[in-house]
Parts: structure tokens; C-alpha cells; sequence
């Protein structure tokens, strides 16, 4: 409000008369809309209380000011504008950005028209103004966002459309086009936008979801095929959801983005997961993954098998602790620690395996260690391959060739043993014919005459004693039965009555009654009184001889100990030797070092086999092992 | 003249023994000959000279297949024995065992003695070359 119109008027080159003055300033303060009266000086006549308010003008001062000094008219457009309008010319409304009194920068809608007075004179300008700043502001604000979301829609490849209700127009914008691959001017519509979609379940779920839409408001969200403008078939996300004002349906809008990429790559991995799964799955090998705590976070249907579960679930989770005996698992895990911490893989190592109910399975295992991207351990890989099959093969053939080995050193020693008594025989025979052919001693000729009987009865003994070892070796066929061994000894003793008398022997039998073992009734026979007849004969010259015999049982043998008071053997010197053949240790003229090789060879043909223990100057313990699982 | 002192024959066969002495006979080479049935005989008698301080034999006839101590087993005592003199050991025996051979190898390196390797039966022909002081 100009507070003293009058005082001002005389400043003003146009002269108002008096109450017309003081009407045209009423009405004029009053205008709504900013407007200033410039006289041709181009200073303030008139002014409305709008401008002063829109612009921030101090109230008192304006009338009479230069508009000059209330808005910056430096620039030459809108310098030239009021030039024109003095000359009587109508001006376009114009936006400007100009400085305003307190030097802010404000975007002004101005339009200006020549002042004319009743004799239709210029006597200056109307000019009417509006701050505009806001909706500049806007605009650009607007421009911008939408050169973001263009840009932005571009690069995500995701494209927007919307459908209008009131004029069925559907729009799509450029991406959602390029999607389509049809042209910039493509002009879409419902039906056409249903069409690009794969015809069954792609067509048919959009249809629904856009029937849905309008029936129960509701949204959508599909990963769908569709076909394009060029036949490209594409995997596209599609969304949408209906557009409601006042709960008056308006429309839809909704994105659409290209997820060939993605879909292609998730059914990639999704394969690739498959297919290792299958490899795994099929590999005749344990396979497992552990964490750093060693519970199980994968494991293969072998390792399934193994441990007798259907569902690899029931595994997860696991440790070996919940698996195996606590021993196990403890090694277990001490090779799980060893492996993470010191990043040092196990390759194809021996382990045995037991499982609580005892089976045992023997792995080649190898256990790798997992790291993630940054070096850092977060499991093991484990794989075994269980050669329990091959571990029991292994040991058969070991067996195989131990008892090939043993026979064939058995039979070049058999040869030797031949060969050597033979030999030795024929050795003197040959010297003896010789002597006998120059002797001409009479005395001298009977003399070695009756040495070639000896050798010849020597030779027959020793033909005699190979045939039974031939006959032991060889009669694979031998017919083992079981025999009540108490009553095969006291047999054994009844046969040595006398012998046993003479020398004051005593035999102590502690095997239980009714004791019956599985053995060739002659060879069980003929070792006993073997290993009698041996323990008295050798007996010790200070004191009577005792026999004891005694039976014990481990896991898989019978073992039956005879065990004598007599004067002992070195071990240490004739062990070797002792069951050899013609191998005497003593001297006893009795000695013919078959016995033994006999007996060894009788219990080898009965699977059994024999040790002896002996101190000089003690007795001897010989203990026969009868394998009776065999 | 008779060339050596004394000869020692180790075996248990009684036959071998005969023919041994009957062919050392023959070439008249030494009065005093022994037999010993087996190697732990003949050691206590020649460990028994040693500590009386008689001469031992210069030729020993050594058989390997003996009972109580074989031939080896004495001869791995009669090579530790403190003997400065050479004595000559002729093994007699009927075996052609490999094994036997690489023992007479391994005492042959392993001593000053004389070992010769005899198979059975020994000729008349080559006994007075093998009966000689070593």
C-alpha cells in the first residue's frame, strides 16, 4: 500500500488530476496480478501491491523509483522491449531470468503493452510481471528426472509402458520398443502387446494377470517368453499393476525387462549344478565336502551308500564324531585339521575305516583343502575310494605267494636233500668199487664188502625215509576227520608202554575229556609219539622225564603244547635247523634227523603249523597251531 | 719221510672216513691221522693242543653235513682260533648246493688258512696233491 500518494504525484512527468489520481492508484494497488506503470522515463507511476509482495519491493519507496532500480533491465531483449512498447508497439509475453533488488537470480513471465491516455497517446508501459522461478525450476527438474529415467531405462534395459483406460491408448516407452524390437513409431495396443507373448503358458499367464488386474486390483509380476518383431525368442520380466483415482479404475502401468541373459545364465548354472550333481552322484568313489568344523555340508550317494542313509540330508550337518567310534573320528578330524590349517592336501592315502557296527573298509583317500577368493580355508573336498576288495585280493595273493614261496623253497631244499643223500651214497659206493677192484688183501676185500652192504642199506633207508616225505607232500588228498585226542594219547601212550617204563617217564595230559580235534588220524598219531619219543630221548641226564600236554585256544587256532623237562636246545644257534632234515643236535646214537622233518611235514599237511621254545638245560615246548576255520 | 705232522678228518660217515685214511695211507704222508665224528669234537681236540701247546694238524679233511656242529659252524670257530700257522682245510662234501659254494667263498676271504672245496667221492689221483702243508 503506497502510503502518500499526493506527495509523489508532482515528481511524475504524466500530471493525473487530482481524484482520477487517487482512483487509478486504488485500483491499480489492487490488481491481482503483478503490474507495474512505467511513463516514458521509464519510472514507477503506478504499482500493485502484488508486485511488492511477488518481488519483495520495500513498500514506501517504489513510485518515482527508474525500473531500473527495481529489476535489472541491463539485458538488451528486454531494453529493446520497452523501446518498442514506447513506440506504441504490442510486445509477446517473454521469460526472463533477471536480478532481482536483493540480487537473487529469478526466472520472470513479463508481458508489456504501450500506455495510452484518452487522446491515445504514449505516455508509457504497462507492464505485467511473474516471478516464474518455481516452474522453471520445475521443468528442468522435470527434463532432468526424465533424461534420468531414459537413461537410466537404457542401460537397465528395463522399459516402462502404461495403458490408458478412457482412451485405450497403450504406450510403450523406447525401451520397452527396442525389447520388442519393433520401430520408434510403433504404435502398440492391448491385444498386439498379448500377442508377442510365447502362445501357452506365456500368453496364457498374461492374459490372466491382466484379467486379474482388473477384477481383484491386483498385481503382477512374470518371467515370461515372448517371441519378438523378428522372431527372437526372450525371456522377459514382466510387471505391472492397475492404476486406481477415487477407486475409479484409471488404467495400468507396469516395466518390462529383458532376462534372456539372465534366464540363460541360470539355466546354465542350473545345468551345470545338475550335471555335477549327476557326475558325483555317479562316480564309484566317497565324495564329500566338510566345513572347518568337519561337518559334512555335501556329500554324494556313495558316501550315502557307505553309510547306510537314503537321503543325503540325514548326513548334513554331521561330523565324523556323530558318524564313527570316537577314536576314528578323532583321526579323522586330525587329518581334516591338518589339511585346512596347513594347507597341505592328503593324496591318495591308506586308511581303514570302521563303522560303529565294525565294519571296516579300506579308502584311498585324498582330501584337498577349499578356499574361498581370498585364500581363506572354509572346508575340505574328500574322496575315497574303497579297495577293500582290491586290500582282500592284495592279501590273498600275498598269502599265495607265501605258500608258493614256502613250497618251492621246501621243494629245492627237498632237492638238495636228494641230491645231497644221493649223492653221498653213490659217493661211496663208487670209492668203495674202486678199492675192491685193486685190493687184493682178502681180509681187507671182505672188510669193504661189508661196507657196501652198509651203504647199500643206508641208501635203502634213505630211499625209504624220502618216500615218506613224497608220500606226506604229495597226498593232497588226505582225509581230515575229527579224532578224540585224549583217547588218540593215552593210544600213543599204551604203544610206548615199555619204552616209557624204561626210561621212567611220566606223561601229565591236562586236554579236557571228550577233546576233538579235526586232524588225518595217522599223521595226529605219528606226531605225538614223534614228540614223545623226542622228549624222552632227549631228556635231561640229572632227572625223569615229564610230559606235559595242554590245548588253548585263540581267535582262529587250536594250539596243542607238548612240553618236556629234558636238557633244552640252543635255539639261537640250531633254530633254523631244527625241523631240517637229517639234522641231528645231540649226540645220540639214536639221532637220525628224519623225525622232526616228518612231524613238520605232517602238521603242514593238516594247514597246521609248529614253534618250538626251548632253554638249555630246561626243556623244551613244542606248540602245534591247528587252523580250525580252515 | 714222512711230509706232515699230523691231519685231522671231521665227518660222520664212517665210509668216508675208511676211504680217506686208506688213500693217505697209500701214499705213506702221515703217521698220525684222526677222525672226528663231528665238528664240535675235532674244535675241543685242537683247542686242547692249542692250550698244551702242541702243534695242531697242518691238513684237516672238513665234511659240511654233520650232526651237533657241521662244518661251518666249525670252521667259524677254527679261523678265530689264535694260530699264526697256515694250515690247509680240504672240504669233502657231496653237496652241489649253491649255498654251500658262496660259504666257502665268504671263509676262503675271510682267513689265512688254506680252503680248497672237495666234491665226494675223492680220487686216489688228486689226494696227494691236496695233502701238502699249506
Amino acid at each position: 500500500m503506497l502510503n502518500n500518494p499526493f506527495t509523489l504525484v508532482g515528481k511524475y512527468d504524466v500530471v493525473l488530476q487530482g481524484s482520477q489520481t487517487n482512483i487509478n492508484n486504488y485500483l491499480i494497488k489492487q490488481l491481482p496480478k503483478s503490474t507495474v506503470f512505467l511513463d516514458t522515463k521509464l519510472n514507477v507511476v503506478y504499482a500493485s501491491d502484488s508486485l511488492v509482495q511477488e518481488f519483495n519491493l520495500p513498500k514506501s519507496t517504489i513510485l518515482g523509483l527508474p525500473i531500473s532500480e527495481l529489476f535489472d533491465t541491463s539485458d538488451l531483449e528486454w531494453s529493446a522491449s520497452m523501446k518498442a512498447c514506447l513506440e506504441g508497439l504490442n510486445q509477446e509475453k517473454e521469460i526472463q531470468q533477471i536480478t532481482d533488488c536483493t540480487n537473487c537470480t529469478i526466472w520472470v513471465e513479463y508481458i508489456m503493452i504501450p500506455w495510452y491516455d484518452q487522446s491515445e497517446n504514449v505516455i508509457g508501459i504497462i507492464l505485467q510481471l511473474e516471478d516464474v522461478s518455481n516452474r522453471i525450476l520445475r521443468e528442468l527438474e522435470q527434463d532432468k528426472l526424465k533424461m534420468h529415467l531414459r537413461e537410466k531405462s537404457e542401460i537397465a534395459n528395463i522399459g516402462s509402458w502404461e495403458y490408458d483406460h478412457e482412451t485405450q491408448k497403450l504406450s510403450w516407452c523406447n525401451t520397452t520398443k527396442k525389447i520388442h524390437e519393433v520401430a520408434d513409431d510403433y504404435q502398440p495396443n492391448i491385444d498386439k502387446a498379448i500377442l508377442f507373448y510365447k502362445e501357452g503358458y506365456s500368453r496364457n499367464t498374461i492374459s490372466l494377470a491382466l484379467f486379474k488386474a482388473l477384477e481383484n486390483k491386483q498385481a503382477w509380476n512374470e518371467k515370461l517368453q515372448l517371441i519378438t518383431a523378428s522372431g527372437k525368442e526372450i525371456w522377459v520380466n514382466a510387471a505391472g499393476k492397475p492404476l486406481f483415482q477415487n477407486g475409479i479404475y484409471k488404467g495400468l502401468i507396469g516395466t518390462f525387462q529383458d532376462i534372456t541373459d539372465y534366464v540363460m545364465s541360470e539355466t546354465k548354472t542350473k545345468e551345470s549344478e545338475h550335471l555335477l550333481r549327476t557326475v558325483i552322484d555317479s562316480l564309484p568313489l566317497n565324495v564329500y565336502i566338510k566345513d572347518l568344523d568337519s561337518k559334512k555340508v555335501l556329500v554324494n550317494k556313495s558316501e550315502c551308500d557307505y553309510l547306510g542313509v537314503d537321503d543325503p540330508k540325514e548326513l548334513l550337518g554331521k561330523s565324523d564324531f556323530d558318524l564313527y567310534d570316537k577314536d576314528m573320528a578323532q583321526i579323522s578330524r586330525d587329518e581334516d585339521l591338518e589339511v585346512m590349517e596347513f594347507q597341505r592336501p592328503i593324496l591318495g592315502r591308506e586308511t581303514t575305516s570302521v563303522k560303529k557296527d565294525g565294519t571296516s573298509t579300506t579308502f584311498l583317500t585324498s582330501k584337498i583343502p577349499l578356499n574361498d577368493d581370498d585364500d581363506k580355508p572354509y572346508g575340505l573336498l574328500g574322496i575315497s575310494l574303497d579297495i577293500s576288495d582290491l586290500k582282500q585280493k592284495e592279501h590273498e595273493l600275498r598269502d599265495l605267494i607265501n605258500v608258493t614261496s614256502l613250497q618251492n623253497k621246501k621243494l629245492i631244499n627237498f632237492a638238495h636233500i636228494v641230491s645231497h643223500n644221493l649223492r653221498s651214497h653213490s659217493a661211496n659206493f663208487s670209492m668203495l668199487l674202486d678199492f675192491l677192484v685193486k685190493e687184493v688183501d682178502e681180509d681187507e676185500r671182505e672188510n669193504i664188502i661189508r661196507m657196501l652192504t652198509e651203504a647199500s642199506d643206508g641208501l635203502l633207508e634213505t630211499l625209504e625215509n624220502l618216500n615218506e616225505v613224497v608220500a606226506i607232500s604229495t597226498n593232497t588228498n588226505i582225509e581230515k576227520k575229527p579224532v578224540d585226542l585224549g583217547r588218540l594219547i593215552t593210544k600213543v601212550e599204551q604203544n610206548l608202554t615199555g619204552f616209557l617204563q624204561t626210561n621212567k617217564a611220566d606223561i601229565i595230559n591236562e586236554i579236557p575229556k571228550n577233546t576233538s580235534l579235526n586232524v588225518v588220524p595217522a599223521y595226529m598219531e605219528s606226531i605225538l609219539m614223534n614228540f614223545i619219543t623226542n622228549a624222552v630221548k632227549y631228556k635231561h641226564p640229572d632227572r625223569e622225564p615229564i610230559i606235559r600236554l595242554s590245548l588253548t585256544k585263540n581267535d582262529k587256532d587250536t594250539i596243542l603244547s607238548i612240553e618236556d623237562n629234558g636238557m633244552g636246545i640252543d635255539l639261537n644257534k640250531y633254530g633254523d635247523k631244527l625241523f631240517g632234515m637229517y639234522k641231528t643236535f645231540h649226540n645220540n646214537q639214536d639221532a637220525r634227523g628224519i623225525g622232526l622233518y616228518i612231524t613238520k611235514n605232517q602238521i603242514e599237511a593238516m594247514n597246521g603249523r609248529v614253534i618250538a621254545c626251548s632253554e638249555v638245560g630246561e626243556g623244551t615246548t613244542f606248540k602245534i597251531y591247528f587252523d580250525e576255520t580252515n | 719221510m714222512k711230509q706232515i705232522r699230523a691231519i685231522s678228518i671231521i665227518d660222520d660217515d664212517p665210509i668216508t672216513v675208511f676211504g680217506i685214511k686208506k688213500m693217505l695211507n697209500s701214499i705213506n704222508v702221515c703217521d698220525d691221522i684222526r677222525a672226528f665224528a663231528n665238528g664240535k669234537e675235532a674244535i675241543d681236540h685242537i683247542k686242547e693242543l692249542i692250550t698244551q701247546n702242541q702243534p695242531v694238524p697242518e691238513v684237516i679233511f672238513l665234511d659240511i653235513n654233520m650232526p651237533i656242529m657241521d662244518g661251518w659252524q666249525f670252521l667259524e670257530e677254527f679261523i678265530n682260533l689264535p694260530l699264526e700257522e697256515k694250515i690247509r682245510i680240504n672240504i669233502v662234501t657231496s653237496s652241489i648246493d649253491l649255498y654251500d659254494k658262496k660259504q666257502w667263498e665268504y671263509f676262503r676271504q675271510k682267513t689265512h688258512h688254506l680252503i680248497d672245496f672237495k666234491n665226494k667221492p675223492l680220487r686216489k689221483s688228486e689226494i696227494a696233491a691236496i695233502t701238502k702243508a699249506a
